[in-house]
């Protein structure tokens, strides 16, 4: 029972397995692109709705144009689990070694292994985020308006939209409009309070969950004036520590590798 | 006085053909290579910086069809020395590439989109430039590759054909690198600007990520030798350039007569 084990897990862990792998996800890639391309608005809904909802709807219902997405879910999983056997294998006779060599020389070993760790990381960060993720879309605050968040006791109120408009003159288009749209939110968690600002690119993090800005109005300062309102989708996502860990994790796998490779390996070489 | 862009763009193509079609001659015309070579450089760069300082601080739309040649033409003084056989041909073979995505910018421009909100980002523009610069490393690397393919097609030129792929996967291993950082500066833009790890409207992720395993998978054939050198070589010359060819085609639009 262990030699059969022992041998599937070798198998799991083979370099073989890997290159087939990165070749058949290459290939499933580029066939996505042209699907994703073609029937973009059957994806759109993934950034929302999860993906076990997708795949129960969209996803099953559309196969012709999803099936590649399935087939990319099955091919990260085994290049997941692919990774961490092969990489464990040889973690597991680095350190066995490591009275043989210095820290710093089984730091610089090791190097390649935190980066396909960080992989693995990343890979279940996502995993997390799209099974996880709960998302209230269509939540719009005006000023002086409260937003509630679900289980917390926490809200969110609106005091005011400070936006910066395009004041250049390269860009026709821009003349007038919003170049910066920016909420300032007051944040009370029940006890305290304090003051946050959204804008489009810098979310608001509050009590677990994160605010981003996904539309706004009125978007100039002449023309047809609309009512100032912020449209916000709000996520509980707890995935994304995880991924952001695995990019920190890959990163300082890729930095430790590149000095062995620029600096170490060039002064033993000398 | 306003600078028409897609003059100056053909300038700068024109400029690049001149430059290949010098690069074909012998020792006298290397001069006249780089001369020519630094003019393309410095028209395509005018077309970039004209390109940039329009839309910023946001990203200039689709900018990749004109910013990927001006990175190859600053990287083809560095991909290999012009003094060897192996070395004019890398050079020979990027600057016949540059010539033809500058021609099919020209022929295929997608300049017609208006910049928006959330690339007015640092982590968009890392994006964009870690991206670039790792394409072009990657198309160093396919150049080798193809140098190294039918400069050693006889197996007594083996060693000829190691050292060119030796080449080919420093290069690979760079473009990775960058090509990795492009990824995760997009991951963090993402999460910013639409609170998710993947933007789903963006077909050209695909692509992306189609371009990282393909390379992932030549760094491990290198590293492992799974494949014998010559086929690592095919994988390389001939790969690189489908993927180049995929990874650019979301930045080419409809055709449009550029005259």
């Amino acid at each position: 029972m262990q030699h059969i084990v022992s041998r599937i897990w070798h198998a799991l862990g083979s370099i073989n397995l890997t290159v087939g792998l990165c070749l058949l996800l290459t290939a499933d890639l580029v066939w996505g692109y042209f699907c994703l391309e073609r029937h973009t608005p059957l994806f759109t809904p993934l950034n929302d709705m999860g993906l076990i909802p997708w795949m129960q709807t969209y996803g099953s219902h559309n196969l012709p144009w999803t099936v590649w997405f399935f087939l990319l879910l099955a091919l990260l999983a085994l290049l997941a689990v692919n990774t961490f056997a092969c990489t464990t294998n040889r973690v597991v006779h680095l350190l066995a070694a490591k009275s043989m060599v210095s820290k710093r020389r089984l730091a610089l070993k090791l190097a390649p292994h935190i980066m396909h760790y960080g992989l693995i990381v990343i890979l279940a960060g996502y995993l997390a985020s799209y099974l996880c993720t709960q998302v209230l879309t269509g939540r719009t605050l005006v000023p002086g308006a409260y937003l509630s968040l679900p289980g917390t006791g926490g809200q969110v109120r609106m005091v005011a939209f400070e936006p910066d408009y395009y004041r250049g003159t390269r860009l026709g288009f821009w003349k007038d409009e919003v170049i910066t749209a920016r909420a300032r939110l007051l944040l009370d968690d029940g006890t305290t309070q304090r003051e946050a600002m959204l804008t489009c690119t810098h979310p608001v993090r509050f009590l677990g969950y994160s605010l981003h800005m996904h539309d706004f109005a009125p978007k100039s300062q002449g023309g047809m004036k609309m009512k100032t309102r912020i449209d916000l989708h709000v996520r509980k996502d707890p995935g994304v520590a995880l991924y952001l860990a695995g990019i920190v994790l890959f990163t300082v796998g890729l930095a430790l590798y590149l000095y062995e490779w620029i600096i170490d390996r060039e002064t033993t070489t000398l | 006085m306003t600078i028409d862009t897609p003059s100056v763009f053909q300038l700068a193509g024109t400029m690049y053909w001149l430059a290949f079609l010098a690069s074909l001659g012998k020792g006298t015309r290397k001069g006249v290579t780089v001369l020519l070579l630094t003019l393309a450089v410095l028209a395509n760069l005018a077309v970039v910086f004209l390109r940039y300082h329009q839309a910023w601080p946001m990203l200039p739309m689709h900018l990749g069809a004109v910013a990927l040649p001006l990175c190859l033409g600053l990287l083809t003084p560095f991909a290999g020395s012009g003094q060897t056989p192996q070395g004019q041909a890398v050079r020979r073979i990027l600057l016949a590439l540059i010539v033809l995505l500058v021609g099919a910018a020209l022929c295929f421009p997608k300049d017609f989109y208006l910049p928006f909100l959330k690339s007015k980002t640092l982590l968009a523009h890392g994006f964009l430039w870690f991206g670039l610069a790792g394409k072009a490393c990657f198309t160093v690397s396919a150049a080798w590759a193809i140098s190294g393919l039918f400069l050693f097609r006889r197996t007594p030129e083996r060693q000829g054909l190691t050292a060119a792929m030796h080449r080919c996967h420093r290069w690979a291993a760079l473009g990775f690198t960058l090509w990795t950082l492009s990824m995760f500066a997009g991951e963090l833009w993402s999460y910013l600007g639409w609170g998710t790890p993947v933007v789903w409207e963006d077909p050209a992720l695909t692509l992306t990520m189609a371009a990282w395993f393909f390379y992932a998978c030549l760094l491990h054939l290198h590293l492992t030798r799974a494949w014998t050198l010559r086929a690592r070589t095919v994988y390389a010359s001939l790969g690189g350039l489908l993927l180049l060819t995929l990874t650019c085609l979301p930045d080419f639009g409809p055709f449009r007569s550029p005259f």
